[in-house]
Order: C-alpha cells, then sequence, then structure tokens
C-alpha cells in the first residue's frame, strides 16, 4: 500500500516540476506578487501612524489648549492621527491599538494627553504627555524626534521660553506589523489555495477525461490510496511554497516569522482542504476545461475577499460577513496568527476551523468521487 | 487461499470468461440485454459490432467498473459481482480502457513502473518496452508521442502485471492504417506467448485478422458467434469474382449462361460464384475479350455479415 502512494506522489511530484506553467504558478507567482506589492506598499506611507488619547476634556470637550496642541501636530504633517476614546483608561487604551493597529496595519504608537494638561500649563506652565513606542520600532526614531520638535514649538508658541511641555517616554514592546508582514501569509494561503484546488481538480478531472482514473481503477489501487496519494503530493507541494516564500520574505524584505504546531496544522489542513474543494468540484463538473473555469470562479473571488491582499476587517460589512464563509479566511488569518502576530489562542481557533473543514471536504470530495463507473 | 473460492481457478479450467444470460440497464435503457458466451485460455476473442451496441458496458463489467443488472460473468473463475472476487480479479488481470492515455509528463519507462507500482508484482518495464517495440522512445515524455506510440504504451501498461487475461477495448480507433497495423503486430506477439485476449473493435477486418473467436453484438444482443470462418461460411454469402474495370461494355461480352452478373461503382463486375462454378466460368471468359482483364475471386468477410444479419454495414468511426 504504501509503495503504491510513494508512486502515485512521486508522479504527480514529477509532472509538476517539468511543467514550466505548474512551476510558475506554485513559485515564481506568489514570488512575483510579493516583490509587486512589497515594493508598492511595502516603503508604507510617508506619514507615521499616531494613535492619540485626549484625556484633558472639559465637559466632554476637548480643553482649547490639548486641542490646540493636537493642531500643532497636525499641522507638522507628520502624522495620520488616530484618535483613541478619551474613557479608556492606558491599559484599555493601549488593548485597543494593538487590536486595531492589527487591523490596519498600523504601528502600535500611542500619545496620551492627560487629564489636567491644559491646567498645568495655566497655573505651572509645565505638562507632561506620554509616547508609548517601540525602540524597536524602525520608525520610532524619526517619529520620537517630530514629537519632541512640534511639542517644544508649541511650548515656546504658548509662552517664549518659560513654558515646558515634557514627552515622557514609555517603552512598549510591539510588533509592528508591516504591509509585507501582513502579506506574507496571504500570500502562501493564496498559493495553498490555488495549488490544492487546480491540483486536485486537473488530478481528478483531466486524469478521468484520459482514462487514467479508470485504469487505476481496474488495478489493486483502492480510492483511498488515490486520495492519500493526492494529499501526499499537496503535503510536499505545501511544503515547498511554504518554505521558498518564508526565505524570500526574509532575504528581501527581513520577514522574520514563528513557526509552530500552528503552522504545521494549518498546512496540513490546507493541503486536506483545497484539494477537497477541488474533489468536489471535479465531480460536479465533468469536462476538465469547464472544471478548470469553475476552480478559478471558485478561487478568484476567494482570494480577494479571504484576506489576501488586505485585512477582512476593512471590508464592507456584506463582504466580511461573505468572507467568515470562505475557508481561506481561515487558513490565512490562522498562518497571521501562528507566524507573524506569534497569538496561539487565535491561531488556536484558526487551525482548528480550518482542520473541521478540511475533514468535511475531503471527506466529501471522497464520497463524491467516482472511482468505478457507474 | 482460502477454501470458499470459486470452483474454477487459474489453471483448474480453461474457461478464462464465462458470460450467463448477462443484462446491463441504465434506467430504461438496456445497454446490454441477456449475453452470454465463453472465452477459452490462450483465445484471441473479439467483441465486434458498431458503438453503442454494449461492447464496452460488457467489458467494463469483466473489469468490475460496472455491476451487472442482470444474469451472471467471471473472470478466472471469480464472480464480477462478489466485492472480494473483484479484489482477486483486478490482481489478474490486463486493461486497456477506450481512449486511454497515460501521463503526459512521465517517460514511457516512467508511465509503465508507475502502473506497475499498482501490483504486487510487475514485469520488467525494459522488456515490454522491448515486446512494444518503443526501445527508442524510453526516456521520451508521454505527451511527445504519436497516436500510434502511445496506444503501443498503453498495451505495454495493459501487460505490466503479468495478467492471465488482458482486455483491450477498441485499442486501434482514432489510428491511422499504419500505426493500427504495429498495434496488431503487439496483439499477435501476445497470441504467439499465449496470452488470452479480450478484444472489443468495431472494425471488421481487425476482428477477421485477429481474432480466434468473434460474437457480434448489436443494441445489447450478441446476434451472431463462431470463428471468422464459421461466420463468413454461414452468414458472409457466396463468393464473387470480380472483373476489373470492365464497365459497361464488359457486362455486353459476357458468355451467356452465367449467373446475374452486376456492374459495380468502379467500373468493376460482380459475378456470384456457387460452388464447382468457379473453373468453368474461368473457361468461358477466357472465349472473350474479358480475358485479358483483371480477375480475382472475392471471398466475404465479416463486414458481408454484419450487414447480412442486420441490413447495414459499420463506418469507419463505428456508427
Amino acid at each position: 500500500m504504501r509503495s503504491r502512494i510513494s508512486t502515485i506522489i512521486s508522479g504527480h511530484f514529477r509532472s509538476w516540476y517539468r511543467s514550466k506553467s505548474n512551476i510558475f504558478w506554485t513559485i515564481a507567482f506568489p514570488l512575483l506578487l510579493i516583490v509587486l506589492f512589497g515594493a508598492i506598499f511595502g516603503s508604507g506611507s510617508t506619514r507615521f501612524d499616531l494613535y492619540l488619547q485626549n484625556q484633558d476634556l472639559n465637559a466632554n470637550t476637548p480643553t482649547p489648549y490639548s486641542q490646540q496642541y493636537i493642531g500643532v501636530l497636525n499641522d507638522t504633517r507628520a502624522f495620520n492621527l488616530h484618535i483613541v476614546a478619551a474613557g479608556q483608561n492606558v491599559s484599555q487604551a493601549l488593548d485597543f491599538v494593538k487590536n486595531d493597529a492589527k487591523v490596519h496595519n498600523r504601528g502600535q504608537r500611542l500619545l496620551v494627553v492627560p487629564v489636567g494638561f491644559q491646567n498645568e500649563l495655566i497655573t505651572t506652565k509645565n505638562a507632561n504627555i506620554s509616547l508609548y513606542i517601540d525602540q524597536s520600532d524602525q520608525a520610532s526614531q524619526s517619529l520620537k524626534g517630530i514629537v519632541f520638535a512640534a511639542t517644544n514649538s508649541y511650548a515656546s508658541h504658548l509662552s517664549n521660553s518659560t513654558t515646558s511641555i515634557i514627552v515622557q517616554q514609555q517603552d512598549l514592546v510591539t510588533r509592528n506589523i508591516r504591509y509585507i508582514d501582513f502579506f506574507i501569509p496571504g500570500v502562501i494561503g493564496m498559493t495553498l489555495l490555488t495549488t490544492g484546488v487546480f491540483g486536485a481538480v486537473n488530478t481528478n478531472g483531466r486524469y478521468r477525461e484520459l482514462k487514467i482514473i479508470k485504469k487505476l481503477a481496474t488495478t489493486p489501487l483502492s480510492k483511498v490510496e488515490w486520495i492519500l496519494g493526492m494529499v501526499g503530493y499537496q503535503m510536499i507541494l505545501a511544503t515547498i511554497s511554504l518554505v521558498v516564500i518564508l526565505f524570500f520574505g526574509y532575504a528581501i524584505f527581513g520577514v522574520t516569522v514563528t513557526i509552530d504546531i500552528y503552522t504545521v496544522g494549518l498546512v496540513v489542513a490546507a493541503s486536506l482542504l483545497f484539494p477537497g474543494i477541488g474533489m468536489v468540484l471535479a465531480n460536479f463538473v465533468k469536462e476538465a476545461e469547464s472544471a478548470d473555469a469553475a476552480a478559478n470562479a471558485i478561487t478568484f473571488p476567494m482570494m480577494f475577499l479571504a484576506g489576501t491582499f488586505w485585512p477582512t476587517n476593512a471590508l464592507p460589512e456584506i463582504m466580511k460577513a461573505i468572507a467568515n464563509f470562505m475557508p481561506l479566511t481561515y487558513i490565512n488569518e490562522g498562518l497571521r496568527d501562528a507566524l507573524i502576530y506569534a497569538e496561539p489562542a487565535q491561531a488556536l481557533t484558526n487551525t482548528l476551523i480550518a482542520l473541521g473543514l478540511a475533514a468535511f471536504f475531503i471527506v466529501l470530495g471522497s464520497v463524491l468521487m467516482n472511482w468505478k463507473e457507474e | 487461499m482460502s477454501d470458499d473460492l470459486p470452483a474454477s481457478l487459474p489453471g483448474q479450467s480453461d474457461k478464462v470468461v464465462q458470460v450467463d444470460k448477462l443484462s446491463k440497464k441504465y434506467g430504461d435503457n438496456v445497454a446490454v440485454n441477456d449475453i452470454s458466451f465463453n472465452l477459452t485460455k490462450g483465445e484471441v476473442f473479439a467483441f465486434l459490432g458498431p458503438n453503442g451496441a454494449g461492447k464496452t458496458t460488457t467489458v467494463e463489467i469483466l473489469e468490475c467498473l460496472r455491476n451487472p443488472t442482470g444474469g451472471q460473468a467471471r473472470v478466472l473463475g471469480y464472480d464480477v459481482s462478489k466485492r472480494s472476487d473483484q479484489a482477486e480479479i483486478r490482481k489478474r488481470i490486463g486493461v486497456l480502457p477506450q481512449d486511454f492515455n497515460a501521463i503526459d509528463r512521465l517517460t514511457v519507462r516512467e508511465n509503465i513502473n508507475y502502473f506497475g507500482a499498482m501490483f504486487k508484482h510487475q514485469l520488467d518495464a525494459d522488456k515490454l518496452i522491448e515486446l512494444v517495440d518503443l526501445k527508442d522512445k524510453r526516456d521520451e515524455q508521454f505527451k511527445k508521442l504519436s497516436g500510434g506510440l502511445k496506444q503501443r504504451v498503453g498495451l505495454a501498461v495493459s501487460l505490466v502485471n503479468d495478467p492471465d487475461v488482458v482486455f483491450l477495448d477498441e485499442p486501434t480507433t482514432g489510428l491511422d492504417p499504419r500505426a493500427r497495423r504495429d498495434v496488431w503486430g503487439v496483439i499477435e506477439r501476445l497470441k504467439s506467448q499465449g496470452k488470452t485476449v479480450f478484444l472489443t473493435t468495431h472494425y471488421m477486418d481487425e476482428a477477421e485478422y485477429l481474432a480466434d473467436i468473434v460474437s457480434i453484438i448489436d443494441h445489447g444482443q450478441i446476434i451472431a458467434s463462431g470463428t471468422p470462418d464459421q461466420l463468413i461460411d454461414s452468414h458472409g454469402g457466396k463468393k464473387t469474382l470480380i472483373i476489373r474495370d470492365a464497365g459497361e461494355e464488359g457486362l455486353k461480352q459476357l458468355p451467356p449462361g452465367l449467373p446475374k452478373a452486376e456492374l459495380r461503382n468502379a467500373g468493376d463486375i460482380a459475378i456470384p460464384l456457387h460452388n464447382g462454378e468457379l473453373t468453368n466460368i474461368l473457361m468461358s471468359l477466357g472465349q472473350t475479350p474479358l480475358r485479358d482483364k483483371e480477375i480475382e475471386v472475392r471471398r466475404p468477410t465479416l463486414d458481408d455479415v454484419f450487414l447480412n444479419l442486420t441490413g447495414r454495414r459499420v463506418s469507419e468511426e463505428g456508427n
């Protein structure tokens, strides 16, 4: 049995590496996307994302001094300011920043204008503001410099040299996610999707058309062995894609990742899930050419809606709801949680959902697959 | 082996295939209707008929790809309807499905080894390559081969487990005449090695050339069986004397007292021959200007058998 399965795997694998178009779509295309998207979005905005919490309110309205200070920051045109609700304490505000920054691929940097900011400036001519920033953040030095300069400028504007505003720097240990960090797991998910779905459509649709499956069904090979061979081949392909993409991401863009048990689980899930979907498709669409078109119809919307190129949270509500029904969403988010965010709890949830979907589709695909001619 | 195996095991019975009142229905459509025949060890058996006659359905029942809806069929003594027997049948048969293609990007040798690995024991790929005369193409990818060469790879693949019986479903359909002859050559070699071959075809000449036994199937029913000679003798009609290119003028030059002659499309004159008449007719033709024409005696073929039995001919495409 083992020899039959390994023969199926090696047959698929040989066919794969002997096809230039297979190599292109599995390896070269994802790398090309990484280079293109990395070059377009990798350098990021010329403005720094900065979260700002203004706690200095008077009857729920920012005090004039705090408002003027924020105006000065805005006038530097160096920041995209994102307002954090004033009612939250610092820890809540930092939590909010962490989550929101992840959703929007922003750096985690928070500037807090404290309660009594205006009062202190009027009465003592001294005030403190807090800047929460990660020293390892590549943008931290520039951002800090601009905040300091803007603050000094505002202080001197208030009353020549007598007023002082001290920016208290609070160290934050964060992982600032660049677009490319976000994109790499998406490309891996997309590659697993396309190689899995198209691979299964090809081997089950085209091989059926060429009567290869009919021939195999007259030998001692069983349907289960055939499917195990196909899944084994998909796992090898998925591992190659993962290694190549991660290596490339690291070599060109310095993307570092954490590979853990969830990554393995997600690769296994994807190697079952996407071929399973392909098998279901190949069963319903008998001609190989139509099956290819059906595979395109399934994979393209999934690629764009399931968080490959941009976060699903950034989608309109209706699209977001659709994304929740797309299996690729859980692979993409799981891979991001595992590889980039190092969030084991969320990675576990996504891995379990992906494994559940994988079990469903591979069983459905196997049951539907016509091994004999009946 | 277990005790409850069927009585007629390989080597214990000469009946390699036994089909008894076999039927296959798809809803109201009867694809195979109550057919019976046997195939004896070492024979080349041709299942002859037009497209849609029920040939492939029958052969696929014997290959355990389809279940019969009535009757019984045994291959090598094993019941094709029994799951446990099917496993035994699969180990011992060789199959070339209709329109089979091997894996495009594997070489000839890799393809043979690929399909060979599905069996516990496989024949040496190089010997099979030699048998089908593909030594020069051994390391060529399948997709680069011509139709005839592809079909020879299919034949090698069907023999890879050294089967007790080989099922070849329309092995020469779509091939040019030369490629067909090459495939016939391989089947002849199998025959000379004593292999049992079950061949389906719509080519009358193929069945006549290769088969020891022919069963003609039409609309799901077997309408005649026997050796090609038996079928021709009993259903082919009379031999015909042909005078080439004689034309209308030739008809007028025929001596009196001959059987009724007819003019055929190319200007040939055809005279039906009754037993013992040939010498007399030739002697009387020798007295006429027709003696200078090319004369041949045409034996009826399976084409004539099919025409006489069904009232129609099978086209080159099998319709």
